[in-house]
């Protein structure tokens, strides 16, 4: 599955192309939709179309869109008369303020049934607080732990949060690692002081305290930084044996290619994010064959449902349009039971019904399974493993699909 | 102790990175000195030459050391448009409409090229990223020169000498010194000025969007990368003296230096309140820039 | 008349914004929509005392604003203190911080100043991300979620009171600039903004009016960050002490409706927040970028047409009217 250089940019090219006139296709059915307001049914979509995040926006309302033009075109929500699915999309900006203030738009304005989004915790948390007040349910894929921990009951997180995520990285690490017969001693963590990376770094440090594990090296560092040079030189130093980077993409490539220049060549675990989209495979190309990467949720676990995002958009479908795609699947399960766009009724289904149709079967072990809190009991953090262009379960052991490469 | 070969290496990479950010910042002091604006869409003009460079590279396989000539080439010619258009209106207009103008065209530029490039990170492979000399090696430890960074700061050496050639040793180059000086004077010597500041906005962002072409190996081109590098810009020129060319390169090497030794004594994520910390202190105590020779 | 005129327009406009919320829903769009106009409009008016009046056009007021929305917010967490006397113990700490900043900062002027000002934000914003084990980090705050109303800890079950808090706010900070601009401290910094030197020559101490000055301005900006905390409930570092999302927005509201005048920050957001949200709500959606885009543009328009902004703008417009019907 080796991609040459020109047949990359080709592909890139079609995939902006689609994004064009998916976005074209986007504006029509929000306009006619609205004639037959009492027919369709309004679902809220923030994500962040512009800024740094646009990317990952991009790719969430493409998975959300895909399930809805699955639903209407099958039909609509049965137990309601038909009715369409009419996705009410909004950039969140990559302004807190901004995101509120669109959930209060749609909910105020468009009547929204439920509201999914807003792939950057903190663009989810602002959402939440409105949200909440107005018993409007939120499905999200964001990962912050703080997202199910304050009490809010209108919150349903699709992803384990941060810190188990976090956590599994490294449990997972250190039995793939015994497996090939290394015990690890010694390990390297650095990551962007974001929400993301302070988050789940915070997970890993953590268990590996927990396992008796020496953390030689732990360092966060600006976003946006201009030069990793300090990072790898003190990681050389560190003697560690394996390195965790968490962080985005641009830095998960300056990662990778300044430890090739120094010839460190320990197993490398990146914390999903960057390093598990198309673009990290082609920035690198072969030198990212075997990196190693926690993900939230794999497309090779569902591939009966995820080859139609390929089908449709020409690459594989990236863990936040799946976890997106889940969440518009739980919704879509959550409105048939309820036959009704009523708030409450659907904030029951969604506490208490056992998601195993459709798109929530996407997720770790098939279904999805809200508890008190509004986290997915059944969510597992995955490890994947790039192999050509394609991502690989490799642990755990239940869900893998590959043997994993370890070069201690 | 490693003590010897950590402190080499931490001052190879401070001076190679210092170079990039040398070349990126000669371009706003430059429009400074001339104009006596100060251009904050600057760094937008390093993601055009980012996106050039990576057009260049992916559709015709240039490798981005010579794609940079050709970003130098098209945002010169666009600069000197947008000078016309919109910096030129402006020129003696009060400082807070000039500032925010540039502030404007901040948010043009960037949401610009995200309509027109899209999303998608871009990024280019070469054969030298990956690959690094060998300075010493040793017990010790050893001395690594990457490579994608050293070719990076010789073109930044370039288009720096380039630059201060044209400006020094040029009639035009004579000439837009007038103009920065005494503009009514220059006028009456029969410079066409508007002619100047043209130029002058137009090899500023020309050289600063070389510089974005020639780091595309090690930084991805995204249409909100230029924020990335908009405040060690500013820094860089206000350590070297806002509106000096000279004063900017040693500014640059400066703020690689700062950064590569911060982070051998505090924290990596303080590096840049390092920076902040000295680059207020330096504003405060000898704003005209620490290179800023007394004027007679 | 004239005397009469404007505290007239005044009491109306009051009135009107007073009753305004009546007619709309407690929790709806069009409530959010005033309140961040609001908010925006008395920030821009606190970044006019010293942007405006004495031209230090600083970008560094997220550190005050933040600070504002830290140290309540913090508090309440802590100690479950009321924000009104954490707003107060912000604005003592944003009076401090402005005063430190104050000793590298007060001799420069224009971009010299508006540079250290953008650095001195920067590096707020820094801190807070790094100084994780008091504000939580880049992960953000949380103000606590309470079910029950009140007055004195600022939760409310709809955005009415937040609504009345903000607009009792903006009266307060409009007439604290109208004073200040009409009184002797107003003299003195337009001094200044003329020309600083003569102003020295003359005998007006600009080292005290410009600290008054920046104090003042940075003790309003940081409780408008408590009311702003008590009103979104959750942000992070990158929001509060942002560059584009407060400090350069709170500069461009004033300086957009007209720099040095009372009008001035009000006419910049009834515009720009109404504007933003219309971009946002029409272009968000279909192409991405788009309605950034258009924001920049108009930003660049509105300067071309004419740099010094709105109120001149609609002087202009008015002076055009009225000599044509005079000459003829």
């Amino acid at each position: 599955m080796k991609r040459s250089k020109l047949s990359t940019s080709v592909a890139a090219l079609t995939r902006r192309s689609v994004l064009a006139t998916g976005a074209a296709a986007l504006a029509m059915p929000a306009l006619t939709g609205r004639g037959f307001a009492q027919e369709a049914v309004n679902v809220g979509v923030i994500v962040p179309l512009s800024g740094a995040n646009a990317q990952f926006g991009i790719n969430s309302r493409n998975g959300i869109q895909l399930v809805a033009d699955e639903i209407n075109a099958n039909g609509g929500i049965k137990s309601m008369g038909g009715a369409q699915i009419n996705l009410v999309i909004a950039d969140a900006t990559s302004n807190p303020t901004q995101a509120a203030t669109v959930a209060q738009r749609m909910m105020s304005q468009d009547n929204v049934v439920a509201v999914l989004g807003a792939f950057a915790s903190s663009l989810t948390l602002a959402i939440s607080e409105v949200t909440e007040r107005r018993g409007v349910p939120l499905l999200t894929m964001s990962f912050s732990d703080q997202i199910t921990d304050r009490g809010f009951q209108n919150v349903f997180q699709i992803v384990s949060p941060g810190s188990q995520i976090g956590a599994a990285t490294f449990d997972f690490t250190r039995a793939l690692a015994q497996e090939a017969g290394q015990t690890l001693e010694k390990i390297a963590i650095m990551y962007e002081d974001t929400a993301y990376g302070t988050s789940q770094s915070a997970g890993l440090r953590k268990a590996a305290q927990d396992a008796g594990i020496e953390v030689v090296m732990d360092e966060a560092y600006p976003l946006g930084i201009t030069d990793v040079s300090p990072l790898i030189n003190q990681l050389r130093r560190s003697d560690a044996q394996v390195v965790f980077p968490v962080s985005y993409l641009n830095d998960s490539l300056l990662i990778v290619r300044s430890m090739r220049q120094q010839g460190i060549n320990i197993p490398t675990i990146g914390g999903a994010a960057g390093y598990i989209i198309p673009d990290f495979r082609e920035g690198l190309g072969d030198l990212a064959d075997n990196v190693l990467s926690i993900s939230p949720a794999a497309y090779d676990q569902a591939p009966d449902y995820t080859e139609r995002f390929r089908e449709k958009f020409g690459y594989f479908m990236v863990h936040e349009a799946q976890e997106h795609a889940a969440c518009m699947g739980c919704l879509h399960s959550a409105l048939e039971a309820a036959g009704s766009a009523d708030h409450a009724a659907i904030r029951e289904q969604l506490q208490n019904s056992v998601f195993d149709q459709g798109w929530a079967t996407v997720m770790s072990g098939g279904k999805v399974e809200f508890d008190e809190m509004g986290r997915n009991i059944h969510a597992s953090p995955l490890m994947v493993q790039w192999r050509g262009g394609e991502l690989v379960t490799v642990y755990p052991k239940e869900y893998a699909t590959g043997e994993v490469v370890w070069n201690s | 102790m490693q003590s010897i070969t950590t402190f080499f290496q931490t001052l190879i990479d401070g001076v190679l990175i210092g170079g990039v950010y040398a070349v990126i910042s000669i371009g706003l002091s430059l429009v400074f000195g001339v104009m006596h604006i100060v251009n904050f869409a600057h760094a937008e003009f390093l993601m055009l030459g980012m996106f050039i460079a990576w057009f260049a590279w992916a559709y015709a396989g240039i490798d981005p050391m010579l794609g940079a000539f050709i970003a130098l080439i098209i945002t010169f010619f666009i600069g000197m448009g947008m000078q016309r258009v919109l910096i030129k209106p402006i020129i003696g207009a009060p400082q807070v409409a000039q500032i925010f103008l540039t502030v404007g065209l901040l948010f043009a530029m960037e949401n610009g090229a995200l309509l027109l490039f899209g999303a998608d990170f871009r990024s280019v492979s070469t054969s030298y990223q990956t690959q690094a000399l060998t300075l010493f090696s040793g017990e010790s430890g050893r001395i690594l020169v990457p490579l994608d960074k050293l070719y990076a700061f010789l073109m930044a050496l370039l288009s720096g000498a380039s630059l201060w050639f044209f400006l020094n040793r040029t009639s035009w180059g004579r000439a837009m010194r007038a103009t920065s000086q005494d503009p009514m004077a220059a006028k009456l010597m029969g410079i066409n000025t508007d002619k100047m500041y043209m130029i002058a906005f137009g090899l500023g962002v020309g050289t600063t969007a070389f510089g974005g072409a020639v780091i595309l190996p090690y930084i991805t081109a995204s249409p909100t990368v230029g924020s990335q590098f908009v405040v060690l810009m500013f820094t860089a020129v206000v350590l070297g003296g806002l509106g000096s060319v000279a004063g900017a390169v040693v500014g640059g090497i400066m703020v690689g230096l700062i950064q590569s030794f911060s982070a051998l004594i505090l924290p990596i994520q303080l590096q840049n309140l390092t920076l902040f910390v000295i680059f207020i202190l330096v504003l405060a105590l000898k704003p005209e820039g620490l290179t800023a020779r007394r004027r007679s | 008349m004239t005397r009469f005129f404007y505290p007239s327009l005044a009491v109306v406009a009051v009135t009107v914004m007073s009753l305004l919320p009546l007619t709309l829903d407690p929790q709806g769009y069009e409530i959010r929509i005033l309140c961040i106009a609001m908010l925006f409009a008395a920030l821009g008016q606190a970044w006019n005392i010293v942007g405006g009046l004495a031209n230090q056009i600083s970008l560094g007021h997220a550190a005050y604003f933040g600070i504002g929305a830290y140290t309540s917010t913090i508090l309440l967490r802590l100690f479950s203190l009321s924000p009104w006397l954490g707003g107060i113990l912000g604005m003592v700490l944003a009076v401090l911080f402005a005063l430190l900043l104050s000793v590298p900062t007060v001799r420069l002027k224009g971009h010299y100043f508006a540079l250290a000002t953008l650095g001195a934000g920067e590096a707020m914003r820094v801190i807070a991300n790094s100084w994780a084990s008091v504000t939580g980090g880049p992960v953000g705050i949380s103000v606590p979620y309470s079910r029950e109303s009140s007055l004195w800890m600022m939760q409310f079950p709809t955005v009415l009171p937040n609504y009345y808090l903000f607009l009792i706010a903006l009266v307060i900070i409009c007439l604290v600039f109208w004073k200040i601009q009409t009184g002797a401290l107003g003299f003195r910094l337009r001094a200044i903004k003329e020309n600083e030197q003569a102003a020295e020559v003359i005998g007006v101490d600009t080292y005290r009016a410009k600290l008054i000055a920046s104090t003042v301005s940075a003790a309003i900006t940081a409780f408008m960050g408590t009311l702003y905390a008590q009103f979104q409930f959750f942000f992070d570092p990158d929001t509060v002490f942002g560059v584009a999302t407060i400090s350069v927005k709170m500069a461009l509201i004033a300086i957009l409706g007209g720099v040095g005048t009372l009008l001035g920050p009000l006419l910049g957001a009834a515009f720009i927040i109404p504007m933003e949200e219309f971009a946002n709500s029409y272009f968000g959606a279909s192409v991405a970028g788009l309605s950034q885009f258009a924001y920049g543009v108009i930003l660049v328009v509105i300067i071309l047409i004419n740099p010094r902004g709105l109120v001149a703008l609609i002087g202009q417009i008015k002076n055009r009217i009225f000599s044509k019907g005079g000459s003829q």
